[in-house]
């Protein structure tokens, strides 16, 4: 009996070795891909003239959607910084979902806004739009508010934005967001540089804003957060974004355009349904389905990203709030990853099957199941006085170090292309964070991952739940952006 | 070190991975740190360089050229002879500083006009600059000849179309841009020529950086677009003429233009349309009522535009048709933003198809009507 249990943990060990390996083995191959694409975007970056684009009147429209649910501490902060966008040809669409608070009298009183008789075509069904709104001002004739019964999600709303479009390409944000005044410019380069295939969807990198400075709605001065959990998701932001999704761009293969940030091609999104209001992943959601929707009609298609800070939004600082938020990502996962489980390893999906799917399903939505049978078994073999000490610390050594050097090299990579931090002292802060982050942070993501999966598992009823927001720092003493 | 590598020979293949996976990681950690240091303060030392380095081009040039009154004669720039002993500094002998001081000329040219741009230029050339900008030309790295064709076109030096014309083919998009972008503004004789020779299609991005640069060189020749719009094989040139032919109202591409609306590609036709539509040409809208029924969705769509933009009034039962009975919601908007357009000829139809259209049909009428609806 003994011989058996010893030949399961035997077993056991040399599997998990085997499955951290080839982790660890494929960060550093993306770690490769992304200082490829990384690099060659800098260098292409320097000869390319924004405002070519921005005088020129063959510029293909955008619209930018933002929805907004109870943001009326901020609502009309946000809307200014939208307005201030550079482009020759935008429309802002604000989706008020059904908010409880004065956040669409602010707008009305604010903009100067009238009810006006819109042929809203439903292409995506959604909840009812009460009204829609556009501004007597010339001054905000690009802005749109649509009114609508509350649809219990982000989804819902950006729907009805899509519905209501006027341009081919659209870009989803949060209204909390703040955008850079280039964002569109950048964005939709991707798209007209393409040789040959169709750009289906362009994201760009997102930062945490707790400490940055701004001003009227304007990034004027970047700072890694102060707090501890921010600036873990800080360095978090800067590895999935500047290494992950910039190594899978170059192998055209990203698995996801984030919620905060993306611009899409409004055709192939309204084909594939639009974002799926039942999703707690709907971002990620809608981006399989829109891959999965390319390869069904033999559009040869690319998803890009570029690796300039485009968007900042405000993290979690609360553990509470934190844990609220991971618990629906890793809900959303494991719900994507049940409802296109026959896009795994299948072959007529090209790269979207035979790589973003397995990587997805071993190494995002097992690795935290891993990770706690590994903690349990540590936990048993040490109570039971089989654990070989030196060895197992000497493990725990190898994927202590090996995450640092993970971590280390994309806030290295994001240095080398981009100095987004004016002092020494603020990258060295940044640069000791991942020393803290296998220890204090890694527990709780896996945690929260955990709770997502069992919610999933029992169907337990969660809901999206109220980001509490702090506002923004103000550039301009005495003149908080916005009341806590 | 020997009792320690006789462990690590003798440990298992685990134990090995992991030890080796250590010492990779610590040293690429460490390695990392170093790079985020040595390239934090190398970026601060080229800033300090160049923060001391540009009042000294400034004032150089301010002084001896910009505000020179000698300068200012009757004599041709390119015969005077500048006070160039000036410039000839020991750190103008660095490579760093002569690029810091082409950037500057370049800066300057740019924002001056007449003689003073002229001199700019002199000065660029009498200083051998012109050397440095050639020998990047020939240069294996493209972002060096990128650098190159940037100098050389904003100093106006011409370059030779053996040079330039392979380079506006190139499969590089950047180097790609900036020789076409260097031919249209240096070839003497035929700036479009390398539209004879494209065989890549033009991207989003290519033909709104050539259209910016055709239609702000002064002093270009602008040809008959008709003859690409007849005999292009590539698409993309056929497309972006039609552009251009819209932009510069060329009246006689139009037959050609017309030729194309029998043209299989439904994305090129509809292209054609809007080119019609925009130039309103009132003669094409029979052609345009009497093929509508045959066509896609996009080509119907930009017939609904074109007609509401030549705006004869002659077509408004046709519009009040499809607004009526077309199934499709963007027909039946654009008909009505097409009628509401040919209000001037259409206003009793409107009245009427207000009080008696279904609710959903009046929403669009209102809907075009609205000037706070743009779309």
């Amino acid at each position: 009996m003994l011989k058996v249990w010893e030949t399961i943990g035997r077993f056991y060990e040399n599997g998990i070795f085997i499955y951290g390996t080839i982790l660890l083995t494929s960060y550093a191959l993306l770690a490769i891909c992304s200082i490829i694409a990384v690099r060659n975007y800098a260098k292409k970056d320097t000869f390319h003239q924004e405002n070519i684009l921005l005088s020129s009147p063959l510029a293909p429209g955008i619209t930018v959607l933002a929805p907004a649910f109870n943001e009326g501490l901020t609502i009309i902060f946000n809307v200014r910084s939208l307005l201030t966008l550079n482009y020759p040809k935008y429309e802002i669409i604000i989706v008020n979902d059904g908010s409880t608070d004065n956040s669409l009298e602010q707008m009305i009183k604010e903009f100067e806004l009238t009810k006006v008789d819109f042929a809203y075509n439903i292409k995506i069904r959604t909840k009812p739009v009460r009204n829609i709104y556009k501004s007597t001002n010339p001054a905000y004739a690009k802005l749109m508010v649509i009114d609508k019964v509350n649809g219990k999600s982000k989804a819902d709303a950006v729907n009805a934005g899509i519905n209501a479009a006027s341009y081919n390409y659209f870009l989803c944000t949060d209204v909390d967001c703040i955008l850079d005044k280039n964002t569109l410019l950048e964005l939709i380069k991707p798209v007209m540089q393409e040789r040959k295939k169709r750009v289906i969807a362009t994201g760009a990198t997102l930062r945490i804003a707790n400490s940055c400075e701004f001003d009227q709605g304007v990034m004027t001065r970047m700072r890694p957060p102060k707090e501890l959990l921010p600036r873990f998701q800080e360095v978090e932001y800067i590895r999935a974004f500047v290494l992950g999704k910039m190594g899978w761009s170059l192998l055209n293969c990203v698995p996801n355009v984030s919620g905060g940030l993306g611009l899409f091609d409004k055709e192939i999104a309204i084909r594939s349904g639009g974002y799926d209001h039942s999703s707690f992943g709907e971002d990620m959601e809608l981006m399989t389905r829109m891959c999965r929707y390319a390869y069904d009609n033999k559009i040869d298609y690319a998803i890009r990203y570029i690796p300039k800070t485009l968007c900042w939004t405000e993290a979690p600082v609360t553990v509470r709030i934190f844990n609220r938020q991971r618990t629906r990502w890793a809900r959303g996962l494991a719900q994507l990853m049940y409802a296109h489980f026959n896009m795994f390893l299948n072959p007529r999906y090209g790269r979207m099957g035979m790589i973003i799917f397995p990587y997805n399903f071993f190494f995002e939505l097992l690795a935290p199941i891993i990770e706690i049978t590994g903690v349990i078994y540590y936990i048993m073999m040490s109570v039971f006085g089989l654990i070989n000490w030196p060895t197992a610390l000497l493990l725990l050594l190898f994927v202590y170090t090996y995450s640092v050097m993970i971590t280390t090299i994309a806030i290295l990579w994001d240095q080398l292309t981009f100095r987004y931090y004016k002092t020494w002292r603020e990258v060295a802060y940044l640069c000791m964070t991942p020393f803290m982050e296998f220890f204090l942070y890694h527990p709780m993501i896996v945690f929260f991952a955990l709770r997502g999966y069992f919610n999933f598992l029992t169907g337990r009823k969660s809901s999206w739940g109220n980001m509490q927001r702090r506002g923004f720092r103000s550039a301009q003493p005495g003149a908080t952006a916005a009341a806590k | 070190m020997e009792y320690s590598l006789y462990d690590f020979r003798d440990a298992s293949l685990n134990i090995q991975i992991a030890i080796v996976f250590i010492v990779v990681a610590v040293t690429c950690t460490i390695i990392a740190y170093l790079s985020i240091l040595t390239g934090r303060y190398k970026a601060y030392r080229r800033e300090k360089k160049l923060a001391r380095l540009h009042p000294v081009i400034d004032e150089l040039l301010m002084e001896h050229i910009l505000l020179n009154d000698e300068l200012t004669s009757d004599i041709p720039a390119d015969q005077v002879q500048l006070p160039i002993e000036v410039f000839q500094q020991p750190v103008f002998g660095k490579k760093w500083a002569r690029q810091a001081l082409i950037n500057r000329l370049i800066h300057y040219r740019n924002n001056v006009r007449g003689s003073m741009g002229e001199q700019l230029r002199n000065l660029y050339i009498q200083l051998e600059l012109d050397k440095d900008s050639l020998k990047k030309m020939k240069s294996r790295k493209w972002d060096l000849k990128v650098q190159a064709l940037a100098e050389l076109t904003s100093m106006n030096m011409s370059i030779a179309d053996v040079t330039i014309l392979p380079l506006t083919n190139s499969r590089n998009r950047e180097l790609r841009a900036a020789a076409r972008h260097a031919y249209i503004k240096l070839s003497k004789n035929e700036p479009f020529k390398f539209f004879d020779v494209v065989t890549e299609p033009l991207l989003m991005w290519d033909q709104v950086e050539l259209f910016r640069i055709i239609s702000t060189t002064e002093h270009i020749a602008i040809p008959n677009f008709a003859q690409w719009i007849t005999y292009s094989t590539n698409k993309s040139i056929v497309s972006f003429c039609l552009k251009l032919v819209v932009h510069y109202n060329q009246i006689s591409a139009v037959p050609a233009v017309i030729k194309l609306l029998d043209t299989k590609d439904h994305y090129l036709r509809a292209d054609a349309i809007n080119c019609l539509g925009k130039m309103k040409i009132e003669e094409v809208e029979e052609k345009l009522i009497h093929i509508f029924n045959s066509q896609p969705q996009n080509c119907r769509v930009e017939i609904l535009k074109a007609l509401g933009r030549i705006n004869s009034g002659k077509y408004v039962d046709f519009l009040r048709q499809e607004f009526l009975h077309s199934t499709d919601f963007e027909i039946r908007k654009h008909a009505a933003k097409s009628l509401i357009r040919n209000q001037w000829a259409a206003k009793g139809m409107i009245d009427e198809l207000i009080e008696t259209a279904t609710a959903e049909n009046k929403l669009i009428l209102k809907h075009s009507m609205n000037p706070l609806i743009k779309f």
